[in-house]
């Protein structure tokens, strides 16, 4: 299905990752270090990256900004401490979703496939004129947006939120990613602006409960591709 | 009293001056005029003034006095004095020699008083030396009261601070204190103390000096049986004033110093969270993979995979509770409960233990064993020293690249003890890490080693009395030692 590169320095998990997502049929190539990471990205030419941030030689979020120099791969960051910081600085860095140990091999390979399937997508970003995630359809030509067939009246600013959260649906956009493609970049910490914006579009899209305009608390905001789910 | 002593020394040193002198001019008196003989009883006076002060002076003068009249002014032996001169000769003696015994005495006055003066100038600059030295707080305490007990000649002195929620005495010097002199200078809470108790016990030497830096109360200094001169008095206030500052000092740079070490404890907890949490997951990231590709419907795992998986299962469950052991191990060293069972066992035994122990990691690694014939007994406790060498190898194959040869050797030193190396082919320890690689949560680079593995081995080999260390191997790799003590065995021949 896609060619998969895993680089983590435990050899167990490794081999764990080598079988399991052989087995959901995907071709995986392996690198233990940050470089031989980095040169696999490159030789190994990978459809996703699945990176550990706890690496021997270079730290995971040095090698997720080198990859990205060069190319827009996916990547999936693993982490076994879970801090925001280390989430937050991987997101801002150019990965495109984090993962953290232990974590089931049925959700690694789902988040593999929304990520995969939202990049194929982003591909024809340019001429896309509607963007459909599960219920909500957006008309990009005409401004408007459904839910569900119902039409919801949004200002200008709403809609661009939430064609920006649509554009990377599935993915966790941080409060800083957000702010500043949508608002401008000196607006980069601005967070609450956001949390207002969030609540109202909620609100308009009956959605009270964020179960699809998902909060990662003190990370970001994520809209919920349930199809790839 | 001091001078009274003084004044009684005084004039019996003019007595003793004055015996030879008489003694000498007694037979030759015929011959010597009478001013002569006067002349020459100057000298005993002025040696009474300068030993024993102006009182002394006046003895001699008036020893001198009935000699002269006595002995050298005829009728010899009568207080009469013959012809009218010689009373002229007597009178002028008299008033000129209490004239030089006044003046004298003033001159002795002065100069000791500006010797007090010099001494005084000197505790205090003591004082301010031993103020300024780096010292913990409880310690200055004590070196102020001890040094303003000797420097003033008091019978006591107490200094009392506020400790908690009361005042307390945190120093004393002297004469210990009384029940009621501890309650009237630091009363109990509630309790009403006096002030003075009967008067007759409190004199006017007993007294409290505030002790205050940079308009801040820092506490007060009691003394009790001072005798103090103005000019003490006003040494006594400077010393205070330093005194105070100096406290102050120390009281801020003891806060400053918790709260550094709070700051060091909370940066050790948060190391011991990461690590923990860091090296918690590792293992169980495997094994929670592996176990749920094997629960997945959609996974199509051929069999040789589930075996693997199944085995890695097995692996990363045993390397959880090694550093489940590991972290209890930690907390048994530092609760100080750890306790020794030495017993004689071969080396071999224990190597073998070890790498058995070490299970999934040794797989991909060639532990190579070459140890000297003939190596007696190790008297040490099995279980930690065999975990020690597990925790040396583990480190070994952690930083060694894979499939590089790690050694394990031992020998018999001159010293007598047994001494086991880890040798590994890895990048080494550099001289500066030597002694921190040993210490908790240390990580080399993000890696995440254990962070608890070493300091584990070494503390373990140092409740044995025994050492570990680092140093270079003959391949450029870390090579890891330690020492154990040999078994004195004794052959039990049945």
């Amino acid at each position: 299905m896609a060619t998969v590169l895993a680089v983590d320095d435990d050899q167990a998990l490794l081999r764990v990752l080598r079988i399991g997502l052989t087995s959901f049929g995907h071709n995986v190539i392996v690198a233990s270090t940050g470089e031989q990471g980095i040169s696999r990205a490159a030789v190994g030419a990978p459809d996703i990256v699945v990176l550990d941030l706890g690496l021997p030689d270079l730290d995971g979020m040095e090698v997720c900004r080198r990859i990205r120099q060069w190319s827009d791969v996916p990547i999936i960051v693993l982490s076994a401490d879970g801090t925001e910081d280390r989430k937050i600085a991987s997101l801002d860095g150019g990965a495109d979703d984090y993962m953290t140990k232990p974590f089931g091999m049925g959700e690694l390979e789902a988040r593999l496939r929304v990520a995969l399937r939202h990049r194929m997508s982003e591909r024809g970003d340019e001429e896309t004129k509607e963007i459909v995630v599960g219920a909500l359809e957006l008309d990009l030509v005409h401004h408007e947006a459904r839910m569900g067939g119902r039409s919801v009246e949004l200002t200008t600013r709403e809609f661009a939120l939430l064609v920006f959260l649509a554009r990377h649906a599935g993915k966790i956009c941080t409060h800083r990613m957000i702010l500043e493609q949508v608002w401008g970049p000196q607006y980069g910490t601005e967070t609450q602006y956001l949390r207002v914006y969030v609540y109202r579009l909620r609100r308009k899209l009956g959605d009270d409960k964020g179960e699809l305009l998902r909060t990662n608390p003190g990370v970001g905001y994520q809209l919920v591709d349930e199809e790839a789910l | 009293m001091g001078t009274w002593r003084r004044s009684v020394v005084g004039s019996v040193a003019a007595v003793v001056v004055m015996a030879p002198l008489v003694a000498v001019m007694v037979p030759l008196r015929s011959h010597l005029s009478i001013a002569t003989s006067g002349l020459v009883l100057v000298v005993p006076v002025v040696t009474g003034v300068v030993v024993g002060g102006f009182a002394a002076g006046v003895f001699g003068v008036a020893a001198g006095f009935l000699v002269y009249d006595l002995v050298f002014i005829p009728p010899y032996f009568t207080l009469s004095v013959g012809v009218t001169e010689n009373w002229v000769a007597l009178v002028v003696y008299v008033a000129v020699m209490l004239l030089v015994a006044s003046v004298v005495a003033r001159l002795e006055t002065a100069r000791a008083e500006a010797h007090h003066r010099e001494e005084a100038v000197r505790r205090l600059f003591e004082l301010t030396d031993l103020l300024i030295e780096d010292r913990p707080l409880s310690e200055i305490l004590e070196l102020v009261v001890s040094t303003v007990h000797s420097a003033f000649a008091l019978r006591s002195v107490a200094l009392v601070l506020p400790v908690g929620s009361r005042l307390d005495v945190v120093a004393s010097a002297g004469e210990p204190l009384s029940e009621s002199e501890l309650l009237r200078v630091a009363p109990e809470p509630g309790v009403p103390a006096s002030l003075g108790g009967s008067t007759a016990t409190r004199r006017a030497q007993d007294q409290t000096v505030a002790l205050i830096a940079t308009g801040r109360p820092i506490g007060l200094l009691h003394i009790w049986g001072g005798d103090l001169s103005r000019h003490d008095q006003d040494l006594m206030h400077t010393f205070a004033n330093h005194m105070a500052l100096a406290l102050e000092r120390a009281q801020l740079r003891e806060q400053a110093l918790r709260t550094e070490l709070l700051e060091e404890v909370d940066r050790l907890q948060r190391a011991l969270v990461g690590a923990v949490s860091h090296d918690l997951r590792t293992p169980l990231a495997t094994i929670k993979a592996s176990a749920s590709t094997l629960r997945s419907a959609d996974a199509d795992v051929a069999t040789a995979d589930r075996e693997e998986l199944l085995e890695l299962i097995d692996n990363q469950t045993d390397r959880l509770d090694r550093l489940v052991t590991n972290l209890l191990d930690l907390s048994r060293v530092q609760a100080g409960a750890l306790e020794l069972r030495n017993q004689p066992i071969a080396l071999g035994d224990l190597v073998a233990d070890a790498v058995r122990g070490l299970g999934y990691r040794a797989d991909a690694t060639e532990i190579t064993v070459t140890m000297e014939d003939d190596l007696p007994l190790v008297d040490v406790d099995h279980l930690l020293i065999s975990q020690v060498l597990a925790n040396l190898l583990d480190n070994a194959i952690r930083y060694a690249p894979p499939h590089t040869a790690i050694t394990v050797s031992a020998c018999l030193g001159d010293d007598g003890l047994v001494q086991l190396a880890v040798e590994d082919r890895g990048p080494g320890v550099p001289r500066t890490e030597r002694t921190n690689v040993f210490r908790m949560f240390n990580r080399s680079g993000t890696s995440g080693g254990t962070g608890v593995g070493l300091s584990i081995a070494k503390a373990f080999v140092e409740a044995h009395g025994q050492e570990i260390w680092v140093e270079d191997g003959p391949d450029g790799g870390a090579r890891f030692c330690f020492t154990m003590p040999a078994a004195r065995v004794t052959v039990v021949v049945p």
